[in-house]
């Protein structure tokens, strides 16, 4: 068979960049209680503001050309593929937030509240895809490390006195405000999957979508500038 | 337009996918073999298991009405088939049946597993001819239970001694 990267690149966009976001929607409101049983919690209404501030930041950082990917010059089967992958973006925007956010309390608020205040500020920020990117990046990769390792570890039933010092000090202090359901570590392993796969998503999707891989901006020499700037 | 058969595929699978993600959420399968038994009910490959089913019958018509639940829940384990849900409801409902007074513990879950009969039964579609029953629809089931958990002054009449159960 005849190697066409054309068709590579076409099969990637409407096979494997859907089919990579639903996975992400399926992964990110999954949970796995104490007792190993699964829980799936659907976004809530928060995550999905986030994620239309986030789709808003896409647009306008480039990551993603809206003209590009819909329009009249597409066939309408092209147009409704490349819809569907965009709302798939979308989901997976709103359960990647939703995999990182605490289930309740005041961190619920307190975490939603620092997206929220990110999110909003990069509005007005110059933006190109790479820099949005590695923002996204530190954004997730903090939340992660708060609520899955630290508020995971402080929350966990059993461990060490240490552990259960550390852990009764920190319900003291906050009057029991601050406590998260126990989960079973399993957990923490499938939200890093997920958001490692929601950002392997994002990296393959390309601004236009007949663009070749080679002419990305992730990789334009902007970016590349953008990289030295920040060195220096 | 280019490859439209790629194009028409990538629909498909986005959109099957799709519903498969939205029927995790709206089912909350608690674990994988929640997930494939759902599946099988979805795909309407899902059959009770039979002998567990005439097993759980014998039980309960010689009155072993705890243990003929536990082989019926046994024999239906997703609980999507009609007939199975009703004597499950029934069975709770004969348990829970005294002269002077009713469970009303076990008339509650009675009531759930009449409702679940109820909701896997399209309209008028389940009659359980069972001539050891006096009651043949889920619907009958639900409503005696209902009655039964009621509180009124009626529940002070001595004459309530003499009431058959059904």
């Amino acid at each position: 068979m005849k190697d066409d990267p054309a068709r590579r690149r076409a099969a990637s966009r409407v096979l494997l960049l859907p089919l990579l976001f639903l996975t992400v929607t399926l992964l990110g409101g999954m949970r796995v209680a104490a007792d190993r049983s699964f829980v799936f919690l659907p976004p809530p209404l928060i995550t999905l503001v986030m994620a239309a501030l986030l789709s808003s930041l896409f647009v306008r950082g480039r990551l993603v050309r809206l003209g590009a990917w819909l329009g009249s010059r597409h066939g309408v089967l092209t147009n409704v593929s490349h819809a569907l992958t965009l709302l798939a973006l979308f989901f997976a925007s709103a359960q990647a937030f939703n995999s990182v956010l605490p289930e309740e309390g005041l961190l619920h608020w307190m975490f939603a509240f620092f997206f929220l205040w990110s999110l909003w500020n990069d509005q007005f920020s110059p933006f190109d895809p790479f820099r949005l990117l590695r923002s996204l990046g530190v954004l997730f990769g903090t939340a992660f490390v708060l609520k899955h390792m630290i508020l995971a570890g402080l929350s966990a039933p059993g461990g060490s006195w240490t552990a259960r010092i550390a852990a009764a000090i920190f319900q003291g202090l906050s009057l029991g405000a601050l406590a998260a359901p126990p989960v079973a570590p399993a957990t923490g392993y499938i939200s890093f999957f997920t958001l490692a796969l929601y950002v392997i998503g994002l990296a393959l999707v390309a601004p236009a979508p007949d663009e070749p891989g080679d002419v990305r901006s992730l990789v334009t020499t902007d970016s590349r500038q953008s990289i030295v700037d920040s060195r220096q | 337009m280019r490859y439209p058969l790629l194009h028409a595929t990538g629909i498909v699978a986005t959109l099957l996918y799709a519903a498969f993600v939205v029927w995790v959420y709206a089912t909350q399968p608690r674990t994988f073999k929640d997930v494939t038994q759902g599946a099988r009910v979805a795909a309407g490959a899902y059959a009770v298991d039979a002998s567990r089913y005439d097993t759980a019958l014998s039980l309960f018509h010689r009155g072993l009405f705890r243990a003929a639940r536990e082989e019926w829940e046994r024999a239906d384990p997703a609980r999507a088939d009609a007939r199975t849900q009703f004597y499950i409801a029934y069975a709770f409902y004969r348990e829970g049946w005294g002269r002077l007074y009713h469970d009303d513990a076990l008339y509650g879950q009675g009531l759930q597993a009449a409702d679940r009969a109820l909701a896997l039964t399209r309209a008028g579609s389940l009659i359980v001819d069972d001539p050891d029953l006096k009651m043949h629809t889920a619907a009958e089931l639900k409503a005696e239970l209902e009655k039964g958990r009621e509180r009124s002054l009626s529940d002070l009449n001595p004459m309530r001694v003499l009431e058959e159960r059904k």
